[in-house]
């Protein structure tokens, strides 16, 4: 009887360590690391040339016939900055892979603008391309690595798709019919990256312990980057702040 | 005409001798027989206008019905080209370029000047074969090379050539790879015509049957002769022009790359210094004397047509013929009224616009004295002889409307138009395909032994004159209301071009229904090839020397080598026993 009961007793603890191990081992749970951050814009925000679109009536009037605000400086308040691009540019474990998920990254003209301005995919995605405008749109990748993919979206055709086979830093996206149309991508070789909203917030999850660089991207202002060590289940912070160079 | 027995300067052998049997591969496929190579250069040539013809209805759906899916075929183009069946802007530039390149370099230059050439003209010689029958054989392969290469691109990344069949550079150096296959492509092709050209040039001189002085030509032969020295000189600058753009693409060189070239906000890293514009004058001295490679072995069997159907000579043969060789001189020094929006000084724009009212001149004299040698004739109403009567209001159309745009003040609101489109339409479609029709139908008893079905003849040329007119005829009107020949959705997009988006739906069906007059013609072509009627050597009654060989000639050609007694119109004559006597014949 006593046996039994320490027999069971053992074998209720592999189970529980078993469980604990599947539980724990398992990608996304609260084990992995994350890093988070804000990024602030230092300084006075230069004044930026609204985009005038009354060359486009459809889009002209879907921004009730004003121009639409400059989407490469967008900032919160308290000078926090959208569409800052970060992600992990060092320290991930060699050799590992990451698939790429199955839903596609999603790239909308609407009022003859690319929303959003900034977006980043892994390699092999499906980068879906809608037309909500119903007009002549031409989406024009700007790459280094990838081929450059330049194609017109006609009024009827409301939605095209695309991937990028190889890995590649931010890289302009515009429109050759609209000039002031323009957005960024990067491709990635990982899910480590994330776009910052209007609060100038970014979180990266899903991180194994190490020690990483991370990058953080603006259109213009250029790239900042900074080293960080992150434990098993650690939620770490990176504030980024980036400045208009030689402005006091 | 005289019938003076004139020496010729080199008389050929007889040929009697026996020739070994040939295998397969040698007899139709590596043959160095001109009838053979020309049969190939037909068929070849008749395969890529039906293809190019095929691009074009694809392009038609998408003008007359801008953004509506394509039914039935539309999907079968895939996502990149043709997402959901709607064409996409930059498969209908494919389509564009592709149709026009094919259509000239594939398509009418192998059928009016490999196909008849080849097979017509040593035949009316009176010559055993080509002066060079292997590089006869290499330059039909040069051109096969050539078509194979551009078909090809279809199927590349990014697809074919994109930058219309001018390729004009600096746009056509940075599109996509499709263009450095069509640079490749041209390279084959304008060797095969090199080849062809010097092959012509020396048989005509060379190979004459004793007794053909060259006024005593057929006007055919004089076309060819012609033609050959445009093909000669002509396409030298554009190979040049062919290779320099390509070293610009994949070298690393700017010859047509200027300086400081921004694309798409990004500078280009070339080294600079080129001139896009060189590419303009390069490629010109080339395209417009290729106009006249285009149309004059089409005059030259149109002249052999009437001629032979109205049973009367040409009327002013020696006017038609100095002509000619006016108008091939002339053609290389008017080139640049096809560049009069790129800027040039008036003093430049005054010259060109003077040539080109001049070369007017020949053109005139010809089409009148064709038009001329219909008058009192006995006129014999068959197919070839339809095609041939059509030709010339559909040929003076296409040329009397090219005037305006040889001025520089009329040219520059029409450049670019659909009017430009009509205009060398007319000059190629119901001009010259009519007149390679009609001497499919005149010829092919000649090359088979039997004569085309004259009721599917007829019905083929009824339906092809009314539609052809149907789809370039709005042309005009959609040009002359400003629509650029070069949109997509034919203009959908702008307001001024509305009131003429119906015209092109009346264009679009134009198209498809001369589609169908063209299958009578196919399915002729075929099935006279064993159920046609047959004939003996000399069908029409005609007088000029390839009727005396039999029908199809032999290896050789003639049984014994033929000599020319006289004039090739001799139609007619006062006194004679039949209304014909043969050049060929003594008496």
């Amino acid at each position: 009887m006593t046996k039994d009961l320490i027999m069971r007793g053992t074998r209720n603890r592999f189970w529980l360590a078993a469980g604990l191990v599947a539980v724990l081992g398992s990608p996304g749970v609260a084990v992995a690391a994350t890093i988070t951050g804000t990024v602030n814009f230092a300084g006075k925000a230069p004044a930026l040339k609204p985009l005038a679109m009354d060359a486009e009536p459809v889009c002209h009037k879907k921004h009730g016939g004003k121009p639409a605000p400059n989407e490469a400086l967008v900032l919160g308040s308290g000078n926090t900055m959208g569409n800052i691009m970060v992600w992990v540019s060092k320290g991930l474990p060699a050799g590992k892979t990451y698939p790429a998920p199955k839903n596609p990254v999603v790239l909308n003209q609407d009022g003859c603008e690319y929303k959003p301005h900034v977006m980043g995919i892994m390699v092999g995605q499906t980068y879906r391309i809608l037309n909500s405008d119903g007009i002549l749109h031409n989406i024009h990748t700007l790459p280094k690595i990838n081929a450059s993919f330049n194609r017109g979206q006609p009024a009827t055709v409301k939605e095209m798709t695309t991937n990028f086979p190889k890995p590649e830093n931010m890289f302009q996206v515009k429109c050759d019919v609209h000039p002031w149309m323009s957005a960024y991508i990067g491709v990635f070789t990982h899910p480590f990256f994330s776009v910052t909203s209007t609060d100038g917030k970014f979180t990266i999850s899903g991180l194994d312990a190490g020690s990483y660089e991370i990058t953080a991207w603006h259109e213009r202002l250029g790239t900042q980057t900074a080293s960080i060590t992150v434990g098993a289940s650690d939620t770490k912070t990176q504030d980024f702040k980036f400045a208009v160079p030689g402005a006091k | 005409m005289s019938d003076k027995a004139v020496v010729a300067p080199k008389p050929h052998v007889a040929h009697e001798v026996h020739h070994e049997e040939l295998s397969f591969w040698r007899k139709y496929v590596f043959s160095t027989d001109h009838k053979v190579i020309g049969i190939q250069y037909a068929v070849t040539g008749l395969l890529f206008l039906l293809f190019g013809f095929c691009l074009m209805m694809l392009m038609r759906w998408q003008l007359a019905y801008p953004g509506v899916p394509l039914p039935l075929i539309g999907s079968l183009f895939g996502e990149a080209r043709m997402p959901g069946g709607t064409m996409l802007p930059e498969f209908y530039n494919e389509l564009g370029a592709m149709h026009g390149t094919i259509m000239v370099f594939l398509g009418v230059v192998p059928l009016a000047v490999g196909g008849f050439g080849n097979f017509v003209l040593p035949l009316q010689i009176g010559a055993p074969d080509m002066a060079f029958p292997k590089i006869n054989m290499v330059s039909y392969w040069c051109l096969f090379l050539g078509g194979i290469t551009m078909l090809g691109s279809f199927f590349i990344p990014g697809g074919a050539a994109q930058s219309g069949w001018t390729s004009y550079t600096p746009l056509a150096v940075i599109a996509g790879t499709g263009q450095t296959w069509w640079l490749i492509g041209m390279i084959f092709l304008i060797t095969s015509s090199l080849l062809g050209a010097l092959n012509f040039i020396t048989t005509t001189i060379q190979l004459r049957a004793k007794g053909l002085t060259f006024m005593r030509f057929p006007f055919f032969c004089w076309a060819q002769f012609v033609t050959a020295f445009l093909l000669l000189l002509a396409f030298p600058p554009l190979e040049a022009a062919g290779v320099m753009q390509l070293m610009d693409r994949v070298a690393g060189t700017s010859f047509f790359l200027p300086s400081g070239l921004v694309v798409s906000g990004q500078a280009l890293t070339n080294t600079g210094g080129g001139n896009p514009l060189l590419w303009q004058h390069l490629f010109w001295f080339l395209a417009h004397p290729e106009v006249y490679v285009l149309i004059l072995p089409g005059m030259g069997i149109v002249a052999e047509i009437i001629a032979n159907n109205t049973r009367k000579p040409l009327w002013g043969y020696r006017s038609m013929v100095y002509s000619l060789v006016f108008l091939g001189f002339m053609s290389f020094i008017v080139w640049a009224h096809h560049m009069f929006m790129t800027g040039m000084g008036t003093a430049m724009a005054a010259f060109f616009q003077t040539t080109t009212m001049i070369i007017s001149i020949p053109s005139v004299v010809i089409l009148t004295a064709l038009i001329i040698s219909l008058w009192g004739g006995s006129i014999r109403f068959n197919t070839p002889m339809l095609f041939a009567i059509a030709f010339l209001p559909m040929f003076g159309i296409g040329g009397l409307t090219g005037l305006p745009l040889g001025l520089n003040i009329a040219d520059i609101p029409l450049h670019d138009t659909y009017y430009v489109i009509a205009h060398f339409h007319y000059v190629v479609a119901p001009g010259t395909i009519f007149a390679l029709m009609a001497g499919i139908y005149y010829w092919y008893p000649k090359a088979v032994g039997r004569r085309m079905n004259e009721t599917l003849g007829k019905i083929h040329f009824a339906g092809s004159l009314v539609f052809m007119n149907v789809i370039f005829m709005p042309m005009f009107i959609v040009g002359l209301a400003g629509v650029s020949r070069r949109l997509f959705d034919a203009g959908s997009a702008y307001d001024f071009a509305q009131p003429t988006m119906h015209w092109n739906v009346v264009s679009s069906w134009g198209a498809w229904s001369l589609a169908l007059f063209q299958l009578p013609f196919i399915f002729n072509f075929f099935w006279s090839i064993r159920h046609g009627e047959k004939v003996g050597e000399n069908p029409w009654q005609a007088t000029t020397i390839e009727w005396s060989a039999p029908s199809p000639p032999p290896h050789g050609n003639f049984v014994a080598a033929p000599q020319a007694y006289r004039g090739p119109y001799e139609y007619s004559v006062p006194g004679a026993a039949k209304d014909f006597v043969p050049q060929y014949e003594v008496s």
